[in-house]
């Protein structure tokens, strides 16, 4: 009993350190506006200091502290889900009880309900309670992990490409859920990438946090674009970001997002139509943000002025949506040029017709 | 009817090739077109057609044109002398050519050109061509080959200065293409009538002299 409690002291030193420094993150968005639930400082504390660290809880039972706090489910704190924590725990034998989602979200439980993939996955399958965010927080590549557990990346490229062409580029491109859910409206977030271990031949990847943190030397990371710091990128802005040479390692990366997640995964006949994304309308891709990673892996978007993604000069060189996302000016100078052809057979064949009795004679002269 | 005298002018392998291509070149404006305004043109049907067909139009007219390249240059070894113009041409022939096309044209004297197999185009048509086959066709291609492969070659892709640059450019060159399409047929029809240079490219025989009729017989 006594190494026992010898045991659990020196488990608990590091984990109060930790509740130490999360409650002094945590301090500083608590009560913050919009929140309906209160902060998070108390609700789940005691919890955590054995939860929130790895080591001494191992990995089954390890809630990230960072993650956790971020979510909604922080302000409603362990006990509203876990409501039959034994007073002797962990040591007492009880199992505590886990809520099922469908107690708050009953809604999304039922729309999920009413679609055939209810049967092929469940709430937990996709979601973490510990570590939810909400859609427009989440980056597409990340919402796409969730599927990826099931629908493994390559068999879906190689399913996909059967009536897709470069369907390697669209499921890089495109959360699966702009195809697989409905939404009204869908807008682009931009997502800073870069080469891996700053290399000149590295792979693309979405740069994390502390990537950015280490490039921003002090700043917020979203100095990095939004220079005159009013949280709101100008076309001005994006321009010198994609233009600044010590930036050459990082690029934006365009990803068509769903504005609103419906959770009806299954098979809309309308996406097999190309014109869905391709022709969008003069309307469409006008609504663009910058996503910046935070330290809780979620991210905030920072809105770009409108139609930055159809700017040739300023926009993001890498995005191209064809049929969608072309430039007004630029077809003007393309119309212009065709025209140009059209002035020779148009003119000269416009003189040739009122000189024509010239040549008949000299056709048939010998 | 005097004598006639047939040159044979067009070699058959360059005249499959210009056929095939220009049935490919038109396929792709058209096409093109339909791809970057799906709003307003539809007459491929689906979008998806176009895509498809402006693919294999792309790689079909891509491959000819490597084709064409290697026999002028390979075989036939004619390249350069039929297409780039040499400094009299550049100096003289330039102006003579055009002074002929806006102003002698009108009043019906003959071309200064005369064609034959080892000096085929007059200087116009040799520094139009020479535009359109070394710089137009490759850089088409080249960005239409990237656009179709955009995630194989994202590096390249980079390289050339991104997706958005690669469009414009490729945009910009199929109007290119597609106003020199105009300009080259209407002065295919400026001959001493006006299939005269256009049979010889179904044919392969030119007639020497320029006042004889078009006669139905002689085509095959
Ligand atoms: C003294 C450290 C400690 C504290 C504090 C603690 N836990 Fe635990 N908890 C554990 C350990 C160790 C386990 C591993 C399983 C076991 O031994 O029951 C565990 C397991 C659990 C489980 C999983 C049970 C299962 O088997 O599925 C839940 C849920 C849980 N704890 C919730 C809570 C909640 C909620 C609180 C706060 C009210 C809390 N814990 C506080 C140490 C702790
Ligand atoms: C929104 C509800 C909710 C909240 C809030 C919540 N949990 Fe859970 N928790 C669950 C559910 C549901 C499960 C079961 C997950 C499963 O079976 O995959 C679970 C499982 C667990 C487990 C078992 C390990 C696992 O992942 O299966 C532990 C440990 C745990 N929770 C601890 C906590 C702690 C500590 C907190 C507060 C910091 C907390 N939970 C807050 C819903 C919640
Ligand atoms: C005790 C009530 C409760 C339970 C149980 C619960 N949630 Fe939540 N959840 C909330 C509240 C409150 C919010 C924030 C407001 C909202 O979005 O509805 C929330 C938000 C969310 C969000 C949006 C992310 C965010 O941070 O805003 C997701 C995703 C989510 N919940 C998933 C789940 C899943 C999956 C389960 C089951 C494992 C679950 N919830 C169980 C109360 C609950
Ligand atoms: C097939 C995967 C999948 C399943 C199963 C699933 N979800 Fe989701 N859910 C998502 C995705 C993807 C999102 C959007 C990204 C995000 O917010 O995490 C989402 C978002 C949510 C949100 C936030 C929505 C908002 O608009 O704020 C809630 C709440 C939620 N899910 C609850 C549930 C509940 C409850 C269940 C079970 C009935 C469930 N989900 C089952 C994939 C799934
Ligand atoms: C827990 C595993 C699991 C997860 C996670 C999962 N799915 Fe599925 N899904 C299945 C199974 C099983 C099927 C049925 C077999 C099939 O078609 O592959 C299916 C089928 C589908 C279908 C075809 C439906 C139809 O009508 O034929 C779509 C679309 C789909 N899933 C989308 C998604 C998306 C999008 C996500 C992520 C947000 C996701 N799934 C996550 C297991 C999963
Ligand atoms: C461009 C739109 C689009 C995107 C992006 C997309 N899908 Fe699909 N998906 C479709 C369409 C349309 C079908 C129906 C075609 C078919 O049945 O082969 C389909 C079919 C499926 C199927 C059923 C295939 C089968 O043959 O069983 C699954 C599972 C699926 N998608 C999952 C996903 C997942 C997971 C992702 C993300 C990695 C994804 N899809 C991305 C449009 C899309
Ligand atoms: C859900 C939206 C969506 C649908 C549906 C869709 N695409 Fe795409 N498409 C995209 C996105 C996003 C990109 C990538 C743009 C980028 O990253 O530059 C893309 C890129 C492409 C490209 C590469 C050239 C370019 O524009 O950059 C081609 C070709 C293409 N799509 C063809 C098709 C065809 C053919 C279909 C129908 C069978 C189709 N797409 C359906 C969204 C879509
Ligand atoms: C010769 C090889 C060519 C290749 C390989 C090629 C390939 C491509 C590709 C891959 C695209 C992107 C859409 C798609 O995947 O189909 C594209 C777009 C386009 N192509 Fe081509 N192409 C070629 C030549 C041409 C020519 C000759 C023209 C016209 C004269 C043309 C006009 C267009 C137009 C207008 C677009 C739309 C671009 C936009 O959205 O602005 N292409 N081409």
């Amino acid at each position: 009993m006594k190494t026992e409690i010898i045991k659990w002291t020196f488990r608990l030193l590091p984990a109060l350190a930790l509740l130490a420094a999360a409650s002094i993150a945590l301090a500083t968005d608590a009560g913050g506006p919009g929140y309906s639930y209160g902060g998070t400082a108390g609700k789940s504390g005691n919890c955590l200091d054995c939860h929130g660290n790895a080591k001494g809880i191992g990995d089954r039972y390890f809630i990230d502290p960072v993650k956790y706090g971020h979510t909604s489910h922080a302000r409603i704190g362990c006990p509203a889900c876990h409501d039959t924590v034994g007073r002797g725990h962990p040591g007492d034998q009880l199992v505590p009880a886990k809520t099922g989602c469908l107690e708050c979200h009953g809604d999304k439980a039922a729309e999920y309900a009413r679609t055939p993939h209810a049967a092929n996955a469940s709430c937990g399958d996709c979601h973490d309670p510990h570590r939810v965010n909400a859609p427009n927080e989440i980056s597409g590549q990340e919402m796409n992990r969730m599927c990826a557990s099931c629908h493994k990346k390559e068999s879906m490229a190689a399913k996909h490409a059967r009536w897709l062409p470069q369907a390697d580029l669209h499921l890089d491109m495109l959360p699966c859920t702009t195809c697989h859910t409905g939404s009204k409206n869908y807008v682009i977030n931009l997502y800073i990438i870069k080469r891996e271990g700053d290399r000149r031949k590295g792979v693309f990847r979405v740069a994390d946090f502390a990537e950015l943190e280490k490039i921003a030397a002090g700043k917020d990371i979203r100095s990095i674009i939004d220079r005159n710091g009013d949280n709101y990128i100008s076309l001005a802005e994006l321009g010198l970001f994609n233009r600044n040479p010590a930036y050459g390692h990082l690029r934006l990366q365009g990803v068509l997002t769903p504005e609103t997640v419906t959770h009806n995964f299954e098979i809309l006949q309308n996406r097999w139509d190309c014109t869905f994304c391709h022709a969008s309308g003069p309307g469409a891709m006008q609504t663009s943000f910058i996503a910046l990673p935070e330290k809780s892996g979620a991210f905030r978007r920072v809105a770009v002025e409108k139609g930055a993604v159809l700017d040739t000069l300023n926009g993001p060189p890498d995005f191209y949506l064809t049929g969608a996302s072309r430039n007004g000016t630029l077809n003007n100078i393309g119309l212009a040029i065709i025209a140009g052809g059209m002035v020779m057979p148009v003119g000269h064949g416009f003189l040739r017709f009122l000189t024509r009795k010239n040549r008949k004679g000299k056709e048939h002269q010998s | 009817m005097s004598e006639q005298k047939m040159i044979y002018l067009q070699p058959t392998p360059v005249r499959i090739w210009h056929w095939l291509n220009a049935l490919g070149i038109v396929t792709l404006c058209l096409t093109g077109a339909q791809i970057r305004f799906p709003e307003y043109l539809s007459m491929f049907g689906s979008y998806k057609t176009a895509i498809l067909l402006h693919n294999t139009a792309g790689i079909v007219v891509a491959v000819s044109f490597s084709l064409w390249f290697f026999y002028y240059k390979l075989i036939a070894n004619t390249l350069l002398k039929l297409y780039v113009p040499n400094r009299e041409e550049l100096q003289h022939g330039l102006l003579r050519q055009a002074f002929f096309y806006f102003f002698r044209y009108f009043r019906g004297d003959p071309s200064p050109h005369h064609a034959t197999p080892d000096n085929k185009f007059n200087p116009m048509q040799k520094s139009a061509y020479l535009a359109i086959m070394f710089v137009l066709m490759p850089l088409v291609s080249l960005t239409g080959i990237l656009l179709m492969n955009v995630t194989p070659m994202r590096e390249l892709v980079i390289l050339s200065g991104g997706l958005k640059f690669l469009v414009t450019g490729h945009f910009l060159l199929a109007s290119s293409l597609c106003a020199f399409l105009f300009t080259h047929v209407y002065l295919a029809t400026l001959g001493h009538s006006p299939m005269a240079h256009i049979k010889p490219m179904w044919t392969g025989w030119e007639e020497a002299e320029e006042h004889v009729e078009v006669k139905e017989q002689d085509r095959n």
